[in-house]
């Protein structure tokens, strides 16, 4: 199984390569690949959001355990392309003055906070951290809702088009309801019993 | 149970605000009323509009039945203009999603 994991990685560098590679050959502007770069972070960031509650409400069957063991390359991949993101605003910018002269916009800073939200659960992903933390380290990683959330403002405040953050949101939202009717049973037969 | 009641709130809280978020100022659903496209300058002409307004331009489009610019002024402040096919009257201009031109009586 040692080759699965270099291969997830390898499918999850290929929309990066497609990116850089449209840039080198200068088939796309910068400012185009804003929009997929934040959207695949945002992408992942589902992915990686989704399977706890899934798996709360489903069981841990063999999917979705699969599914949890994917999800702390999930989240580092989703910062990974939160940082494309960065580095593309950057490049398309050019100038730090110009960077810090939007740094006040609600469009802008909600990204920056979104990312910087990011920083410590990604900081943290390796097994030995997440041994030493012991309970603080799901602290940490609950960071990555907030960081969600702004993501999706960062997003709306851009484009004024609701229903792609909110087609990004539906499946977390059901997830969520779902993990709430399982704990509701849950305490429901605790009570009964 | 408070767990359960304020996930779900959030969630139905969420998923509200972004129902109700919906454009006060879209730049997505910017109309023109431009008409037939036989009628419409072409789009290069906007070229020199851009330049006379100083700024640098960066990409122009067909959004809908507009003219979209994007820009970057003299101060590099980076900005999505719409433009009126026909007349090339400059109509709209937005700043990282925010609003900061409109021409008079213009209500697309």
């Amino acid at each position: 199984m040692a080759f699965v994991r270099p291969l997830f990685w390898l499918v999850l560098t290929v929309p990066a390569v497609g990116m850089l590679l449209g840039l080198a050959r200068g088939s796309v502007l910068p400012m185009d690949l804003l929009h997929p770069s934040g959207e695949m972070s945002v992408r992942l960031m589902v992915l990686a959001l989704l399977p706890g509650p899934l798996a709360d409400f489903f069981g841990h069957g063999r999917f979705l355990r699969v599914w949890l063991s994917a999800r702390r390359n999930l989240g580092v991949a989703a910062f990974a392309y939160a940082l494309l993101h960065l580095a593309i605003y950057c490049i398309d910018m050019g100038l730090l003055a110009a960077i810090i002269d939007e740094l006040a916009l609600p469009a802008i800073w909600t990204g920056w906070v979104a990312l910087l939200l990011m920083i410590p659960p990604a900081a943290i992903s390796f097994d030995s951290a997440m041994r030493s933390l012991g309970r603080r380290w799901k602290r940490v990683q609950r960071f990555v809702y907030a960081a969600f959330a702004l993501s999706l403002v960062h997003w709306l405040l851009l484009d004024w088009h609701w229903q792609p953050a909110l087609i990004h949101l539906a499946p977390l939202i059901v997830a969520w309801l779902l993990r709430a009717m399982a704990r509701r049973k849950r305490a429901f037969e605790r009570t009964a019993r | 149970m408070i767990r359960t009641k304020s996930a779900l709130v959030a969630s139905l809280v969420m998923t509200a605000a972004l129902a109700f978020a919906s454009p006060a100022y879209a730049d997505g659903n910017v109309r023109c009323n431009a008409g037939s496209t036989e009628k419409w300058q072409k789009i290069d002409r906007l070229k020199k509009k851009v330049w006379m307004e100083g700024w640098e331009l960066q990409k122009m489009q067909v959004e809908g039945d507009c003219y979209e610019v994007y820009a970057r002024t003299e101060q590099g402040q980076a900005v999505e203009a719409f433009f009126h096919p026909v007349t090339l009257q400059k109509l709209v201009v937005f700043r990282r999603g925010q609003e900061i031109y409109r021409a008079p009586g213009f209500g697309g």
